[in-house]
């Protein structure tokens, strides 16, 4: 096991689209670490030059103490997990297994021996002569999942994997993916869109957007500390409401910030001016009319049974509460809005935390 | 529509194809009729020509001889001849001919009614109208034609080079039907008959057991019978008027002659054998020669002198219309099981399954007349003697004789040999191409791709004959700095020739299909491929070749089996040559030499038939073998 350090990784791609900015980036050896964005933001990018799929316009790889930006990937003993499983469709998933261990050289008996092993650990003993197309969704991907773990590399890349799987699949591979985390004590670093699932598995989130690396730190840590409005907005489901507004002084000596057709006090003595104000929806209330910070029309209320989201229309500005139960509120009537003064955050107008 | 409606139409559609099985019936009776009277024509023309002495050399001095009713079967006495005949002259002397004419229609026991024209004048009947100018023109082109219900024959002068005539002869007018009545009465008895068993099978909703099917046989059975027997008669008449013909000739045929050979009647009968012969009945008889049924009459040529002239029976090569006159009369059960389906079925659905046969009518008749009518012809090619330079105007069946007959010929089995041979450059051209494909794609990317792909394609979309023209150049001695070997005519180098050319002219089609395969091919199995340590040679290997397993059976199959069907490049560049080796000849030229180049079009049907069982036997093993394949692509 080693670490993966990327230090001002660039990507620049043939057609002149620019992929990574500068992104620097330290794994510790046998940590998880969930590389959360949305599509298009170069998650996938970053992992392929790890790997050495890609390489790199600019910046260095390093696995260990080693600097493999320009090492072939066969050299670098990282394993990688496939988004659609990627399994040789005509060899059996005993071959699948023991492809990695054959293009080492390894011997017979050893190959059989970890083939064997590996296939215990994940429960493909029974199918180890079928071809990948026999077997369910959830099965090929624990034997891709072999096929990584089976010659104990120095890291292991997820790009995806689970994404392709439905719903309840998913949180039971989740599951069994960090409990083999624990067993192998593995490095990994595991590329997703969903932030669920980086919120549940990560040991840390970097979050990245635009080829950028916004924030990297532990899910408590992005989503309460959010290094800005966009990472405030993509973490979280739904993300955080992000209100523009400005703020200014009233009659009473308080200060307030006015977003649509809300007037938020907030305990903020030195700033004017623009600004955006953001709040989780689960801290945002619903009351009457008039006896909060000010009114709201009702757009759509989303009933998940635990919890009920109100999708309100605030002057113009959209906000979103996450309210538990069900509740009896009505499209298209006024509503009062609470919102809980301690829980708010503030950016300025670029995005960047005040504060 | 009602049950009634469609019980009428049931009816129409049995009347409607017995109608046609009796017309068909008709028709081809009229055939063997015209038969008939062009081959008398023919026997007439070639008889005036033989017996007709030319014109005297100085200005005839015209014995005064009106209007001479010759009377046939003069003892042997010799016939009046102009006393110095002018020798080597292609004319006829005209007067002798207006004789020989006029007495053609009072032979005793003649049946044809005849007409000779001399120009464009008739002889035998003045008063007749005579032919047009251009109708001399027309049979000076094609030999024979058809005109006015009369059969016209060339008439050429002594020579054989000029037109100077015709002799024209008329079929009778089919003769009544087999059935009691004759057509006038048979017909619509036939009809009613027909159509009323037709309406009771319909109501019984059964063919079997309405008997309308039985009906229906029995009638195209009667009308071959009646076919069959108009074509005995055909031969039977020109049997008996040919007999006639040869005893006239055998009395005039003009000096000096003590004796008639045989030798000097046989031109009168080019489609037929005469042999010296037994005494026997002057009416036509059967025999069977050889196996084979013959017609034969005995002619009576001289004193004691009997000859026996024999030709093919028309009416035992009559089976093909039993099929087609089976076929006609099975139109109306297959009409009436329609109309029980349509009436059986949903207005709706009648209505669609109607518009989705229109629409497949057209690419059907392609099909039918295209593909399966050439097919069903080879197939009964194959089992006729079938060749222009048969003496007989008739295409016996055969049986196997044919196929044996190829399967015994050396030249086939060289054919195969070659053909085996050529067809293993596919291996490596297929293998060039996967080569070639996957260079392709590894290194080029943007316009360089497309110009070298389409360098390599250009050979394989170019004209064959113009590729083959060129090539034929290229390996003539000393071009191109291929040594001075003449690629071509030597026997050990012209068929490899051939298959580097194939190889060039194919590698770029093959290597397009595998572009387009390694194009299927996801990226993740190779990058998967690649962190798992498996270097290019093993990625292609372990990988990508055998992802391609599909794609390349399909290029291997489809290219083994238009290799087995080369034949332009053979036909444009050594037409099978060099030859006493025969080193390039493949099947399909060796089917195209035998149907063309030797005039044997039975010969070549069967060798194409046993070609394509070949190829059926190598494709269907290949589609076996892809099938196998292709699943878990």
């Amino acid at each position: 096991m080693a670490s993966v350090t990327l230090r001002g990784l660039s990507k620049v791609f043939d057609d002149g689209s620019q992929a990574l900015h500068q992104l620097s980036l330290d794994v510790r050896d046998g940590e998880l670490l969930v590389l959360l964005g949305p599509s298009g933001s170069g998650k996938t990018t970053v992992l392929r030059c790890i790997a050495g799929l890609d390489e790199p316009t600019a910046g260095d790889v390093l696995i260990g103490e080693r600097v493999v930006t320009h090492t072939p990937p066969a050299e670098r003993d990282v394993a990688m997990v496939f988004q659609n499983h990627a399994l040789y469709p005509h060899l059996s998933i005993r071959d699948n297994i023991a492809f990695p261990l054959e293009m080492r050289g390894v011997a017979d008996a050893q190959i059989a021996r970890r083939v064997a092993e590996t296939a215990a650990r994940l429960g493909l003993g029974d199918v180890l002569d079928r071809r990948p197309d026999q077997l369910s969704a959830g099965q090929r991907q624990r034997a891709a999942l072999g096929r990584a773990i089976v010659r104990g590399p120095q890291a292991f890349l997820f790009d995806e994997p689970l994404s392709s799987l439905d719903a309840k699949l998913r949180i039971e591979l989740r599951a069994e993916l960090l409990a083999l985390h624990r067993s192998l004590g593995a490095t990994m670093i595991y590329v997703t869109h969903d932030q669920t699932e980086a919120m549940t598995i990560g040991q840390r989130i970097g979050v990245l957007h635009e080829g950028r690396l916004r924030q990297v730190g532990t899910p408590a840590e992005v989503y309460e500390h959010p290094a800005d409005v966009i990472v405030a907005r993509f973490v979280g489901t739904p993300g955080m409401n992000v209100l523009q507004g400005r703020g200014r002084g009233t009659a009473e000596g308080e200060r307030v910030i006015e977003v649509g057709s809300l007037a938020v006090p907030v305990e903020l003595s030195t700033y004017e001016g623009e600004l955006q104000l953001g709040v989780r929806p689960e801290h945002v209330g619903l009351c009457a009319v008039d006896k909060g910070v000010g009114n709201a029309d009702v757009l759509i209320v989303e009933p998940l049974g635990s919890e009920t989201l109100v999708h309100l229309n605030a002057g113009g500005q959209g906000l979103v509460a996450r309210l538990p139960g069900f509740l009896d509120v009505r499209v298209g009537t006024r509503v009062g809005v609470k919102v809980d003064r301690r829980r708010l955050y503030l950016f300025d107008a670029a995005g960047a935390p005040l504060a | 529509m009602s049950w009634r409606g469609w019980a009428a139409a049931a009816t129409t559609a049995a009347v409607v194809a017995a109608a046609v099985t009796l017309g068909v019936a008709r028709w081809a009776e009229s055939r063997y009729e015209r038969a008939f009277a062009f081959r008398m024509a023919a026997t007439t023309a070639a008889y005036l020509a033989a017996v007709t002495p030319p014109p005297p050399a100085p200005p005839p001095p015209r014995r005064a001889r009106p209007t001479r009713r010759a009377r046939p079967a003069r003892p042997a006495g010799p016939p009046q001849q102009p006393p110095p005949p002018a020798r080597g002259s292609a004319e006829y002397y005209l007067p002798q001919m207006l004789t020989l004419a006029r007495a053609l229609r009072t032979l005793p026991g003649w049946t044809s009614e005849v007409e000779v024209y001399y120009g464009t004048a008739p002889l035998a009947d003045a008063t007749a109208p005579p032919l047009a100018p251009d109708d001399l023109e027309r049979l000076a082109r094609e030999g024979g034609r058809w005109r006015n219900g009369v059969a016209l024959v060339a008439l050429r002068d002594r020579g054989g080079r000029e037109v100077v005539g015709a002799v024209a002869v008329r079929p009778r007018s089919v003769p009544r039907g087999p059935l009691p009545g004759g057509m006038g009465f048979a017909l619509p008895a036939a009809l009613v008959a027909v159509g009323g068993a037709a309406a009771i099978a319909f109501r019984q909703r059964s063919l079997r057991r309405g008997g309308y099917v039985a009906a229906a046989l029995l009638l195209a059975v009667a009308a071959y019978a009646d076919v069959r027997s108009a074509a005995r008669r055909s031969t039977d008449r020109w049997l008996t008027d040919t007999r006639r013909l040869l005893q006239e000739a055998a009395t005039r045929l003009p000096p000096p002659r003590s004796r008639v050979a045989i030798e000097d009647l046989t031109g009168l009968v080019r489609d037929a054998e005469l042999l010296p012969g037994e005494p026997g009945e002057s009416a036509p008889r059967r025999v069977d020669v050889d196996g084979k049924r013959r017609a034969v009459v005995s002619v009576l040529i001289g004193p004691g002198r009997w000859l026996e002239l024999r030709t093919v029976a028309a009416e035992a090569y009559t089976t093909g219309w039993l099929f087609v006159l089976l076929a006609c009369a099975l139109l109306g059960p297959v009409a009436i099981l329609g109309l029980r389906w349509a009436e059986r079925t949903p207005r709706r659905q009648r209505r669609e399954t109607t518009i989705a046969w229109g629409f497949l009518a057209p690419a059907g008749l392609h099909l039918a007349v295209f593909s399966l009518a050439p097919v069903l012809f080879a197939i009964y090619l194959s089992v006729h003697r079938w060749g222009r330079g048969s003496v007989e105007p008739v295409r016996p069946f055969v049986g196997l004789t044919n196929f044996a007959a190829a399967l015994r010929d050396p030249l086939t089995w060289i054919a195969l040999r070659n053909t085996a041979l050529y067809s293993l450059y596919v291996p490596v051209s297929v293998a060039l191409a996967l080569a070639v494909a996957v260079a392709l794609r590894a290194w080029c990317r943007g316009w360089g791709l497309g110009l070298l792909r389409t360098a390599f394609l250009l050979p394989y979309v170019l004209s064959v004959v113009a590729v083959g023209l060129v090539w034929q150049r290229i390996y003539q001695s000393g071009s191109l700095g291929l040594g001075t070997t003449d690629w071509l005519s030597s026997p050990t180098t012209a068929l490899l020739a051939l298959m580097l050319l194939s190889l060039w002219a194919h590698v770029g089609g093959q290597m397009v299909v595998f572009l387009a395969g390694l194009q299927r091919i996801p990226q993740a199995y190779l990058d998967a491929a690649r962190i798992d340590g498996a270097s290019a040679w093993q990625r292609f290997w372990r990988i990508t070749f055998p992802l391609l397993r599909p794609v390349t059976l399909f290029v291997l199959a489809t290219g083994i089996i238009s290799a087995f069907q080369v034949f332009t490049y053979v036909y444009v560049l050594t037409r099978g040559g060099p030859l006493p080796d025969h080193s390039t000849e493949v099947l399909v030229h060796r089917v195209y030499q035998t149907a063309w180049g030797s005039q044997e079009f039975g010969a070549a049907g069967a060798l194409s038939l046993l070609f394509f069982l070949l190829l059926l036997v190598l494709t269907v093993t290949q589609v076996r073998l892809l099938g196998k394949q292709v699943e878990h692509a």
